[in-house]
């Protein structure tokens, strides 16, 4: 069983109209626990369609895709929702918080989600968060937090449930330049910390820096620019 | 639950909005179901109460009272018949009780006068006074209603049109006949007063409207068969056979059925608006591995408890309005009533939520991705 995030060959085609859109094409990569990858490419490119089936949202035309040793092309609606409980966690653009929970409730959400929550997992989820910096932002409505706390508070939910693979999607699209050195420096620290396999897609350049290797994304066609 | 109550608590305002029309539509649906309960038993409320399990009419009076009329013979004969543990005859008129020879208006009455034979099964339970008695025909037991128009026991009141009068010797609750109340004689008095004018009695014999019939078992194909030229039905028939009062009640039913309706459509909806507002949410949820079974319990429970909540406010508002309503009023709620309405709103609120959750099962936790707020 190989941990991390394995595609290979993964293909996907859209039908529009009486034409085929290739998505992806023939696209392999390998993220092992405790590295950061960035995927980088203009828009339409092919990079939401690659983090969607990363993620387990999507499925893949054709290919392999292994998350954590799990072959996930074959499985069904209801186990990939499983996966992508266990295994993946998510930070979203704009952090997508859910808005009428506090910061601590988002991640106990994600306990509830898998079943009931323990007085660990509310141990844990305030640990986390101090972590990251919010330990006075525990009772905050998504409302009353910053552009940066919250995408903090989506990276401490993304760590939840303690997932092995963990994908970034535009992270630092709503932030100035100081915010979102923050928080992909902080997205890297957690991701070394934890031997996490992480992704981050981005048209942010600054936050290459930070990142152990960047693949470019060019009309669904994916090359290493940088190891 | 969890979600269901934090987002209740978060958003007090949108929900109480909700929760305020639920509660006006479960509270004109309790306030009708009453009316109409009590439109029902002041129209028929002395033949409910009998303790009688079908009724022999005269053939072709399409179980009327008034339109029915047969010999007191057939008792004897009904009496005989397989099946048949009781038979007694009744009778029944529209009069007008006047106060000596008063012509003031609050001094005249409508009553309804049944004739039974006294001791028979058909005579109710007396609350005050004395039970009916043959030996004294003009004595006679009437509905506790006549006591806010100023009668008590001893007093002789005149019938309006004749020159009968008679005394109430007891009081019974509970007994209205065509809405208006139930004055109990005994069948010989009855028959003076219902057929004063020569010839109205056809000429029949010992003449009654119709014989009440005990007995569980009872086939009314063979009575029919042993007894000719009658016609015997269920109570619940006799009763749906009174003047207007199928017509009363239907129309009552009407309303109920159109509210319950428009209440299922109304609630739909308002659940299936709020559930698209939060389309994006829920796509989030998704994505991060909440299953259709976690979104759509928080769904579900969330209208469950808004329901329960207006429902139970519906209840105590309709309770305030009953007891500030004016005596005479035909509003009468029952426990039993109320508790079947209570069930019937909570289970449409809850199909009408299913709509709501069938859109969730559809969303595709894509939505997640590359959508800016």
């Amino acid at each position: 069983m190989s941990k991390g995030l394995h595609m290979r060959e993964v293909t996907m085609y859209y039908a529009e109209g009486n034409n085929r859109i290739t998505a992806l094409d023939h696209v392999s990569i390998s993220v092992e626990p405790g590295e950061f990858v960035a995927v980088v490419g203009p828009s339409g490119s092919g990079k939401s369609t690659f983090l969607s089936i990363a993620g387990a949202m999507l499925k893949a035309s054709e290919g392999d895709i292994q998350l954590n040793g799990n072959h996930i092309s074959k499985l069904t609606e209801k186990e990939l929702s499983n996966i992508r409980l266990q295994e993946v966690g998510f930070i979203m653009q704009s952090s997508n918080l859910v808005p009428y929970l506090n910061v601590l409730d988002q991640l106990l959400v994600v306990k509830r989600m898998a079943g009931t929550v323990k007085k660990e997992d509310k141990a844990f989820a305030t640990k986390l968060l101090e972590e990251l910096g919010l330990g006075l932002k525990l009772k905050s409505f998504p409302e009353e937090l910053s552009g940066g706390e919250k995408q903090r508070t989506a990276i401490a939910r993304s760590l939840m449930n303690n997932p092995n693979i963990i994908l970034a999607d535009e992270p630092t699209a709503s932030l100035d330049t100081k915010r979102a050195h923050e928080v992909v420096s902080l997205i890297a620290q957690e991701v070394k910390s934890r031997q996490k396999a992480a992704i981050m897609v981005t048209h942010d350049e600054r936050m290459l820096e930070y990142c152990d290797k960047v693949y470019r994304m060019y009309d669904g066609g994916m090359s290493l620019a940088k190891s | 639950m969890f979600l269901a109550m934090k987002e209740l608590m978060h958003s007090k305002m949108k929900f109480l909005m909700i929760i305020i029309i639920f509660v006006l539509m479960a509270w004109l649906v309790f306030i009708l179901s009453g009316l109409g309960n009590g439109l029902s038993t002041l129209a028929a409320s002395t033949f409910k109460t009998m303790k009688a399990d079908y009724v022999i009419f005269e053939e072709g009076a399409q179980s009327s009272m008034s339109k029915s009329l047969l010999s007191d013979q057939l008792v004897a004969k009904a009496e005989q018949l397989p099946n048949v543990d009781a038979a007694s005859p009744m009778g029944s008129t529209m009069a007008t009780a006047m106060k000596e020879t008063s012509t003031k208006n609050e001094d005249k009455v409508d009553i309804a006068i049944i004739g039974i034979n006294p001791g028979s099964f058909l005579e109710p339970a007396i609350v005050e006074g004395e039970n009916l008695s043959s030996e004294n025909p003009t004595g006679v037991v009437v509905n506790s209603t006549l006591k806010d128009e100023g009668y008590n026991i001893g007093d002789t009141f005149q019938l309006d049109g004749t020159t009968e009068s008679l005394t109430i010797i007891g009081f019974v609750e509970n007994q209205t006949y065509n809405h208006v109340a139930s004055v109990f004689t005994p069948m010989a008095e009855w028959r003076k007063i219902a057929f004063a004018a020569p010839g109205s009695d056809k000429g029949i014999a010992g003449p009654v409207n119709a014989i009440m019939l005990q007995g569980e078992n009872i086939d009314p194909e063979a009575i029919n068969k042993e007894l000719s030229s009658t016609d015997t039905v269920t109570r619940s028939e006799a009763v749906q056979g009174m003047p207007g009062y199928k017509e009363e009640n239907g129309t009552i039913l009407m309303m109920l059925a159109f509210l319950l309706a428009i209440s299922a459509f109304v609630l739909g909806v308002f659940f299936y608006v709020i559930t698209m507002q939060k389309t994006n949410q829920f796509g989030i949820m998704k994505a991060i591995g909440a299953s259709n079974r976690f979104l759509g319990k928080a769904i579900i429970s969330q209208v469950f408890v808004l329901s329960l909540t207006s429902i139970v406010v519906g209840i105590l508002l309709t309770y305030g309005t009953a007891a500030i309503m004016p005596k005479g009023m035909p509003f009468k709620l029952e426990t039993s009533l109320v508790f079947n309405y209570s069930i019937i709103l909570l289970v449409i609120a809850m199909l009408s939520s299913l709509v709501s959750v069938r859109k969730i099962t559809k969303i595709d936790p894509l939505k997640a991705l590359g959508r800016v707020e």
